[in-house]
């Protein structure tokens, strides 16, 4: 009933040209270590200006994460991933979903931070930042095995799984 | 015996044609196109800030614009030098595709086609984003440095412009990857008539016990 529902799927077995999740999670992916890396050389060099810029990295990368979340879950329903994906699939799905909510956390923290103290930031903070880095790097790779690994959405693999073949 | 029950993950190692499993290009063009993007964004975001006053007083956020334009100068200078090992993978990926030559791209260019002017667009881009880069910073510190706007409006409107080129630029790269399976082991052992499912988890079983 769906099917009837969608414009026809491609041969990338989307309904429109190309994959939107991988684009979109460029913005979240550059902002947020852009904003660990000036969050870093700020505390250091007790530079307020960078503290800035990467309160509001972090704080574009909130707004984006959610719209790279929805993609990725459209894009991940269409993916008809095979037996040797499904575990890895899973994964990033749930680390993607969390993400969102441990990002829209830590942008709220560092709001009342900028708004109590805008020249500095505690070590916590800073901590949290390397728990965030980690778990972005690990994301992303991820998201990588997905589509360089297993070539979900890729015109081989689509036509293999239409063909049975998967 | 031995032999055999090495030899599974040894093809799928070097399957997607590279001396290591992910490929490094892309993984930089996050950092280039997410910069680069922000960048003029947060200059565009500063130079309406009359216009957007009541939106950040509503939503309680402080701001003072002369910050907002430190996002767009800090991001434009890392997007600038990161460009430089982006292409620089890109090169170094791209000599080592190997795409078949039999089909063509949802535009109609062939794999040869599209990747070269894959590799022409990403120098012609780095270019670019290099002379944005000086562009800002003579903005920045000489030209408009009292001034209350930072930037100029014809270097959001170029910004604005090179979006337009990054995304057919980023159109092809895309056509590499998910039409010409450029890298992507599965799409590679496919075309050798291998089963990635058997090959994949094979190495999954492999790992598991060594």
């Amino acid at each position: 009933m769906l099917e009837n529902l969608l414009p026809p799927l491609n041969s990338h077995n989307l309904p429109y040209p190309d994959t939107i999740h991988p684009i979109v999670v460029h913005f979240v992916i550059a902002m947020v270590l852009f904003a660990i890396v000036c969050d870093a050389l700020g505390f250091f060099t007790k530079n307020p200006r960078l503290l800035e810029v990467g309160w509001w990295n972090i704080f574009a990368s909130t707004t984006w994460i959610f719209v790279a979340v929805i993609f990725g879950q459209i894009e991940a329903g269409l993916a008809s991933p095979y037996p040797a994906v499904v575990s890895d699939l899973n994964l990033h799905t749930l680390i993607g979903w969390s993400l969102s909510g441990i990002l829209a956390v830590i942008t709220g923290w560092r709001y009342i931070i900028r708004l109590r103290s805008k020249d500095s930031l505690p070590v916590a903070y800073i901590g949290l930042n390397g728990f965030l880095l980690a778990l972005v790097l690990f994301q992303t790779y991820l998201g990588d095995k997905l589509v360089w690994v297993y070539g979900l959405h890729t015109e081989a693999v689509v036509e293999a799984a239409r063909g049975g073949l998967l | 015996m031995i032999l055999s029950s090495f030899s599974a993950p040894t093809v799928v190692a070097t399957a997607n044609g590279l001396p290591y499993s992910i490929p490094i290009h892309p993984n930089l063009v996050h950092l280039t196109l997410g910069l680069f993007i922000l960048a003029i964004a947060f200059d565009i975001v500063a130079a309406l800030y009359p216009l957007e006053k009541p939106i950040f007083k509503f939503l309680a956020i402080p701001v003072l614009s002369s910050n907002l334009y430190d996002v767009g100068w800090f991001n434009m200078v890392a997007a600038a030098i990161v460009t430089f090992f982006t292409v620089a993978a890109g090169f170094y990926e791209i000599i080592l595709a190997e795409p078949p030559m039999d089909t063509v791209s949802p535009w109609g260019l062939g794999a040869m086609d599209t990747m070269v002017w894959h590799g022409v667009g990403g120098v012609v881009l780095l270019g670019l984003i290099v002379g944005m880069t000086i562009w800002r910073g003579f903005q920045r510190y000489l030209w408009r440095e009292d001034r209350a706007r930072q930037v100029q409006w014809s270097y959001l409107l170029a910004g604005l412009g090179i979006f337009v080129l990054m995304f057919f630029h980023g159109t092809l790269g895309a056509h590499l990857a998910a039409d010409f399976g450029v890298h992507i082991t599965a799409d590679r052992l496919l075309r050798s008539g291998l089963d990635p499912n058997a090959q994949l988890l094979n190495v999954l079983i492999k790992t598991l016990r060594p």
